[in-house]
């Protein structure tokens, strides 16, 4: 489903020679897969994650999505593919401040072209096990829950691909397992599913393991 | 992509940030408010001044001051000797005077029982009514049969008619001006406050022959307004009031008037002036107002943009456009400055309100301050809100989330 061929990625700095945070990575993952990207910070495990999302440009390679290659697409097309391909979680979950956690699930459908959102939302949240808990708002809800209420909105236009960033950096050893559990749920489901982390419990759990160090994949085991 | 299901979003979401909503409406709101303020008081003070000169000069007239000096300044001392017989010879000879009017004036103590009153008395001739274009509301203007025989009728304004008479009614009552009773005949037009802030409504008019002989024993009058049949004739026949005055009040050459001769088109040199000085002073003033809510506006704007880079970075990642962005920060922007724009409106609008009743001005509302001020505000909101928005919206998704 996914394929990466010779991806890299170079910031320019102000000061100082240019940075290059991703170094010839070449990566396939298939439809279905739950795979880990582990390595130590700056090793370019983020940008990694940023160009399999779409919120980055990388600077040479290319990116083959579903057979199609979509590094070079214009803003607008790039951002209707993650609107309707692809869900995110974040380790700070980036929910809306006073906003209920229907509102927060809302938000991908407000950018749809679905005809109809009746309902979606309301049958994300009740998936990730939060039906009693969707007016509450962010401030009102424990970490677990909130980066649950994430979880739902990565889900509620059934993207093919769900992308996590550190998912359970900022949770505590319990929720850490839940947020886990649902993930392993999910891709029993048939999810495709990466997850970014230096948890090495986190990565244990994960069907495949691709470790990166130095802007480059070192590694990878089953 | 539904556009509606966005706006609805962002007006929802507007209303839960209502501390921060409120403040970006605040800048144009201070903004319109002073410019509604200091636009709608200018204009008022300007109508004032227009119609109190049109009211005293009319379109052609000539007024005469017995006494040297300037327009505006002060009359010198011990030099009043227009006279009467001055004035009537001078409409004799002079074709071109079709009405004229001598007046005295004094401030005195009038009374009613055991009521008083200060007030401004004036002595006309029956000719006021028009030379002045100012009647009487009730009762009957003095004829000229009252100012042959010294009558001692009088004419009282609305504000000496309600401080001597309360509720009464004035008309056939007797009255004392100083110590000489005379009988009300007659209730003064309305007038209000004049340009030099006098209640002209606290004012007693009597026949100028009752003024000089009774009231004051003078055998000269203060001034005299002439009227001018023909309007392109006004200056000239200015020039020949003086050399007229000149000769019979013996005056060498190169000896200052003894007297002062104002045209209408002298004073709507100066009206022109103040105006002028109006037109320049009350935008300056304005726009400064405008700018300082502009500032406000644009600093809370741009702390608001820059606060939400997070939030803009998200709505990319899950699918928004970047004119989707703009579009919302438009809304938001439109809602606030327009809201703000209105709020504004209303609060300058009171405000100018009590203060031209205080300052005894015509309230009026002046639409170019709407105008302008809607538009600044809206520009103010472009500038410092969309601008930035739509910057952050061209950002990486993944620089925006940093």
């Amino acid at each position: 489903m996914i394929e990466l061929q010779g991806i890299g990625r170079t910031y320019a700095r102000p000061t100082g020679e240019p940075v290059r945070a991703l170094d010839g990575v070449s990566l396939r993952i298939d439809r279905g897969e739950l795979v880990a990207i582990v390595g130590s910070s700056g090793s370019g495990k983020s940008t990694l994650m940023n160009v399999l999302g779409l919120l980055d440009r990388p600077s040479e390679g290319r990116y083959l999505l579903n057979g199609e290659d979509v590094s070079g697409l214009d803003v607008n097309r790039q951002a209707r593919l993650r609107n309707a391909k692809i869900g995110f979680v974040f380790q700070t979950f980036h929910l809306l401040p006073r906003t209920s956690a229907l509102e927060n699930v809302e938000l991908p459908l407000l950018y749809s072209d679905r005809a109809s959102i009746k309902g979606l939302a309301r049958r994300a949240l009740e998936s990730v096990g939060l039906a009693d808990r969707i007016d509450h708002r962010p401030s009102e809800l424990s970490g677990g829950q909130q980066q649950r209420v994430a979880i739902a909105r990565a889900l509620v236009n059934d993207p093919d691909l769900l992308l996590a960033d550190e998912p359970t950096g900022n949770l505590d050893a319990r929720s850490a397992g839940e947020v886990m559990a649902l993930f392993a749920d999910l891709n029993k489901a048939g999810r495709t599913i990466v997850v970014v982390t230096h948890d090495a419990g986190v990565a244990a759990r994960c069907g495949r393991i691709a470790r990166i160090e130095n802007g480059r994949i070192v590694e990878e085991a089953r | 992509m539904s556009t509606t299901r966005l706006v609805r979003n962002s007006l929802r979401a507007m209303a839960r940030f209502k501390l921060r909503s409120g403040f970006m409406m605040l800048g144009s709101l201070i903004g319109v408010a002073a410019l509604t303020l200091v636009l709608s008081i200018g204009k008022g003070a300007e109508r004032k001044i227009l119609a109190t000169v049109r009211q005293i000069f009319g379109a052609s007239s000539i007024v005469v001051f017995s006494g040297g000096g300037r327009l505006m300044g002060g009359p010198h001392a011990g030099a009043s000797r227009l006279t009467l017989a001055d004035v009537e010879d001078l409409a004799r000879d002079l074709p071109a005077v079709e009405a004229w009017d001598p007046q005295q004036a004094m401030r005195t103590v009038v009374r009613s029982g055991d009521a008083s009153a200060t007030a401004r008395v004036l002595g006309d001739s029956e000719r006021a009514e028009r030379v002045w274009d100012r009647g009487v509301s009730t009762g009957e203007y003095f004829d000229a049969a009252a100012v042959a025989g010294s009558a001692r009728v009088a004419l009282i304004g609305e504000t000496v008619a309600r401080e001597l008479f309360g509720d009464e009614d004035p008309l056939g009552a007797e009255i004392l001006i100083g110590s000489v009773r005379f009988r009300v005949i007659g209730i003064l037009e309305r007038f209000g406050t004049d340009v030099h802030g006098m209640d002209r409504d606290d004012e007693v008019v009597v026949p100028i022959s009752t003024a000089m002989r009774r009231l004051m024993n003078v055998d000269t009058i203060r001034a005299a307004k002439l009227l001018v049949k023909d309007p392109s004739r006004v200056e000239e026949t200015a020039r020949e009031v003086k050399r007229l005055l000149r000769e019979r009040h013996a005056i060498a050459p190169g000896q200052p008037d003894d007297f002062t001769v104002i045209t209408s088109l002298q004073v709507q040199q100066m009206v022109g002036r103040v105006q002028r000085v109006l037109f320049l002073f009350l935008p300056l003033v304005a726009g400064i107002s405008l700018a300082a809510g502009g500032v406000v506006a644009a600093s809370l704007m741009l702390a608001s943009v820059s606060e939400r880079v997070g939030e803009i970075g998200l709505r990319r990642a899950v699918g928004a456009r970047p004119l989707d962005i703009q579009l919302q920060f438009l809304l938001e922007t439109a809602v606030t400055t327009l809201g703000g724009g209105l709020g504004g409106l209303v609060l300058g609008t009171a405000v100018a309100r009590i203060v031209a009743r205080r300052m005894g001005l015509e309230g009026i509302v002046s639409w170019q301050a709407v105008v302008l001020g809607i538009l600044a505000a809206a520009v103010t909101g472009l500038l410092a809100g969309v601008v930035p928005a739509r910057r952050a919206a061209r950002l990486q998704p993944a620089d925006a989330l940093r």
